[in-house]
């Protein structure tokens, strides 16, 4: 079921990741913003890096492209709520986790960054 | 119509016949001018153009001619500056050159035929200076029937995608920039970054900079979908080079696609234009989504017609429609030819794909033969060979297990037994007319015969 303040098509194709840890993400940002648009992407961003395992394991082809469509969705999602500040503290986050990544390197843990990002 | 090429000519003597035929064939097959015609034209009035033959002796007497008719010292009128009004303090007395002028041509046109200019066996085109040493510039304009995607024009534009690739890529951390420019520099269309570019020409406040920004920022967004979708489909190669993955590891792999994509959302972003950024968000979903869809159907695979389609239309066409889309946008067109740019941009990305399945078959393809059977990936004419009454039941016994080489090998030759290849070749020409047809009665402010040539192009590679 698709709680209160979400629409069903930002869920669409990611509703059996809901319960894998999307749903206990949004509840981590539901009181950091009023728009339900960006707290879903905010949890959307969080989850996907989590599914792709970055800095942490290599994550199997399946939970890679559930990944991008997290990432994706949260895209249109900032775009549709057209903050443009959000849109590009979001990326920066997710460019600061990856680069880390891929350097071998510890990575910051993305929800301290994204809430950075919603509280700034 | 191709215009405002030049070429640029230092001469080094005060009379000198250059031979240009080379470089006129060049700028031809730059243009990728097939039939039609080349006009040149000199932009001076002592500097002339002639059709003659290069034998030196000849062009000497060329010289000795020249000076008999209007000897170098000898009287006129245009070299007494105290009869003339408005003379500049720099006015050469050329009265001789200009006089000599007048027994070449200002200007020609050369057919050209097959991608050649069409000249006799002795025939050679000079450049011909009268009052040098100077710098010259000849105007060249191309008329005809184009081919192959070589003319991308305007060349300055293409320039500033390169600029703009090169400076965003110059600034990221090593560890995500370095795969990400072997990937970037090993080649690829630029077909994304075009279409930007064109699109960016359509509105009323065109701003190459910022389309060039855009185009740079679509191109990496391409990128970075080849980068995890070479980790998907466990490819070792692209553009002749190591796959990221295969390069670097899957671990990293994952890490350098997301650092582009989210790149690349930023830099549009940063844009400021919410149509823009919105369009290129929910071409990015399409894509992942069609991927997603594209693992799903490798267990009903080869699949149909229409599930074919579906991925097809998210995992090319998005792409290059908003390509299309956003440029426009974000030059402020209107809205109805941003709609025509849309269904442009997704019947050549339809057709695009069709064309790449069909190469996929042939030695020419730049892949390990039989790969979109080992992979599974979904490919139309394996899906229209799957459904022929007579090869079918053969393919379908192949596929039953994991192929080895020569279940592979035979697969393809059923494939292209079947008059498969030619089924989508035909498919896909005609997706490429319905592009074109898209953009008839579009005020597409010269780039008219770059949106043909590109339809055009994206097919042309199956023959």
């Amino acid at each position: 079921m698709t709680p209160a303040g979400i629409r069903e098509r930002d869920l669409e194709s990611l509703d059996s990741i809901w319960s894998g840890g999307l749903g206990a993400a949004w509840e981590a940002y539901r009181d950091h913003h009023a728009d339900g648009r960006v707290t879903l992407a905010a949890a959307l961003v969080e989850t996907g890096v989590s599914l792709q395992g970055l800095g942490v394991h290599t994550a199997p082809a399946g939970e890679l492209l559930i990944g991008d469509l997290c990432l994706a969705r949260a895209s249109r999602l900032l775009a549709d709520a057209g903050d443009r500040e959000l849109q590009v503290a979001f990326a920066r986050a997710v460019e600061t986790v990856s680069a880390q990544a891929a350097a071998g390197q510890s990575v910051s843990p993305i929800r301290d960054l994204l809430r950075r990002a919603l509280g700034r | 119509m191709i215009a405002g090429r030049r070429l640029e000519i230092a001469t080094t003597r005060a009379t000198e016949f250059i031979d240009v035929t080379q470089s006129l064939q060049a700028e031809a097959e730059r243009a990728g001018l097939c039939n039609g015609r080349l006009f040149v034209q000199t932009l001076h009035t002592t500097f002339g153009l002639l059709v003659n033959e290069n034998e030196p002796l000849l062009l000497a007497d060329f010289e000795a001619l020249l000076e008999r008719v209007a000897p170098n010292g000898g009287v006129y009128l245009h070299d007494d500056f105290s009869q003339r009004a408005d003379v500049p303090d720099d006015e050469p007395a050329n009265g001789h050159a200009h006089c000599r002028q007048i027994f070449l041509s200002p200007s020609l046109t050369l057919l050209v035929e097959d991608g050649r200019l069409l000249l006799g066996r002795w025939q050679s085109v000079f450049a011909v200076e009268l009052d040098g040493p100077r710098q010259r510039s000849l105007a060249l304009q191309f008329d005809g029937e184009f081919g192959g995607a070589r003319e991308r024009p305007p060349s300055g534009a293409r320039d500033l995608v390169e600029l703009e690739l090169a400076r965003q890529l110059a600034v990221d951390p090593e560890a995500v920039q370095v795969p990400m420019r072997r990937l970037v520099e090993a080649g690829g269309k630029r077909l994304r970054p075009l279409l930007v570019t064109l699109g960016g020409r359509l509105g009323s406040r065109p701003d190459p900079l910022r389309t060039s920004t855009l185009a740079a920022a679509v191109e990496l967004i391409h990128a970075a979908t080849l980068v995890h979708d070479d980790y998907v489909d466990d490819s070792a190669t692209r553009r002749g080079k190591p796959t990221v993955a295969a390069h670097e590891g899957p671990r990293r792999a994952i890490a350098v696609g997301d650092y582009y994509f989210a790149k690349a959302t930023r830099v549009i972003a940063e844009l400021g234009d919410g149509a823009v950024t919105s369009t290129i968000a929910e071409a990015m979903e399409a894509i992942c989504r069609a991927q997603m869809d594209d693992v799903a159907l490798r267990g009903a695979y080869p699949g149909d017609h229409g599930s074919y389609l579906q991925v097809v239309r998210g995992k090319t066409a998005a792409l290059m429609a908003a390509a299309c889309v956003s440029g426009a946008q974000l030059a402020g067109a209107e809205p109805a030819i941003v709609e025509r740019l849309r269904r442009y941009g997704d019947l050549l990305g339809i057709a695009f794909q069709m064309a790449d399945d069909v190469v996929d078959y042939s030695e020419a393809s730049g892949k390990p033969a039989g790969q979109d059977i080992r992979q599974r990936t979904l490919s139309l004419p394996l899906i229209y060979a799957h459904e022929d009454h007579e090869v079918g039941p053969q393919i379908r016994d192949l596929l039953r297990h994991d192929p080895d080489d020569t279940a592979v090998r035979q697969v393809a030759e059923l494939v292209k037994a079947s008059g498969a290849l030619e089924r989508v070749g035909d498919e896909a020409r005609g997706l490429a007319r319905a592009a074109v047809h898209e953009l008839e009665g579009v005020d597409l402010n010269g780039t008219g015969a770059t949106f043909v040539e590109l339809a055009h192009s994206a097919v042309d590679r199956i023959s």
